[in-house]
């Protein structure tokens, strides 16, 4: 297709559609008195215009109406897959952060067990403390003198005096 | 919602079917193609712009044709005489000689766009804006393609026409 028949389309398809102005129909028509080809195409696109008149929009089958109102109901979503929505998997997935969360925002709350292995624990330490401060206060005394010796040792030792202390109220 | 979808459904399946009969030209195939339009729209009912319901609708029955065309072209099983359902048996052949009927396989077996213009604009009635709208085209396009498409029809009629 030319550009010539471009024009010729656009006008005749314009003619048809009603949408060219009447000076403008009638210079087409004036033209296609002088040119047989322009007047078997306008004549011709009449025809076709008949011919898809006799069209319309055809009715859809029953069995597709049937179809299309029944779709609400089939596409609803199964209970039990509805677990898998994105709401329901986010808020699933957002529970082991609840509980990361809450047991780092927890005071630490030791149980009985814990309590008394630690006590177990400290004592050793301290027994340990209490050999060493003896240690320490001799190698001290043999180096400084006894002044020194005894604030080491009395230190230690009275660390290990306040703990015993507090152990014992504990199990009062 | 499901009111809104059914008085979508009232106004409109009437054209997704024309659309989908012309474009598969196999009633069963046109039939599932309608109902997976409505199923989308269905679906996308929320994010769809409820003045652009019908473009939308269209565009997607469209555009579901014609993948349903292209799957056929690549399945080399397919069997041609399924296609060609209304041009079969002695019935068809008597409906064939008349213009309605001859017009219609005419539009069928035009290339696209040409064809989903010709049921939009021609057959279904909507105005070349929305036209435009359904198949994504500009105004012009929407109009030269026409206008092509109803030559190629008007030189097949005449050439059937005494």
């Amino acid at each position: 297709m030319n550009e010539y028949d471009e024009k010729w389309e656009e006008r005749i398809n314009a003619l048809l559609d009603g949408e060219l102005s009447p000076d403008d129909a009638d210079l087409l028509k004036a033209e296609a008195t002088d040119d047989g080809e322009l007047a078997r195409a306008i004549i011709e696109a009449y025809q076709l215009q008949q011919a898809m008149d006799t069209l319309s929009v055809e009715r859809a089958p029953d069995s597709l109406r049937k179809k299309l109102r029944a779709i609400p109901a089939e596409q609803k979503p199964n209970p039990f897959f509805a677990i898998f929505q994105p709401r329901w998997a986010a808020a699933f997935a957002s529970v082991p952060l609840v509980i990361i969360a809450l047991t780092l925002i927890q005071p630490d709350t030791p149980t009985e067990r814990e309590l008394a292995q630690a006590r177990e624990e400290m004592a050793i330490a301290f027994a340990y403390l209490d050999r060493a401060g003896v240690i320490t206060g001799r190698q001290i005394e043999s180096k400084v003198g006894q002044t020194m010796a005894d604030a080491v040792t009395g230190s230690v030792n009275k660390a290990i005096q306040s703990h015993n202390l507090t152990s014992k109220e504990n199990e009062v | 919602m499901s009111k809104k979808y059914r008085q979508w459904v009232k106004a409109y399946q009437d054209q997704a079917w024309t659309v989908a009969r012309y474009i598969l030209k196999d009633a069963q195939e046109a039939e599932d193609a309608t109902q997976e339009a409505f199923v989308k729209l269905w679906n996308n009912r929320d994010n769809i712009d409820p003045e652009k319901i019908k473009p939308w609708l269209m565009r997607v029955t469209r555009n579901g044709c014609l993948d349903r065309l292209r799957r056929r072209r690549e399945n080399v099983e397919f069997d041609e005489s399924h296609m060609a359902g209304e041009s079969s048996g002695p019935m068809q052949d008597l409906a064939a000689t008349e213009t309605g009927a001859w017009l219609k396989r005419a539009i069928g077996g035009l290339k696209e766009p040409y064809r989903s213009l010709v049921v939009l604009r021609d057959v279904n009635q909507h105005s070349y804006e929305e036209v435009a709208g359904m198949l994504e085209l500009n105004l012009a396009q929407v109009k030269t393609y026409l206008h092509r498409a109803r030559k190629q029809l008007r030189e097949q009629l005449s050439e059937v026409r005494p």
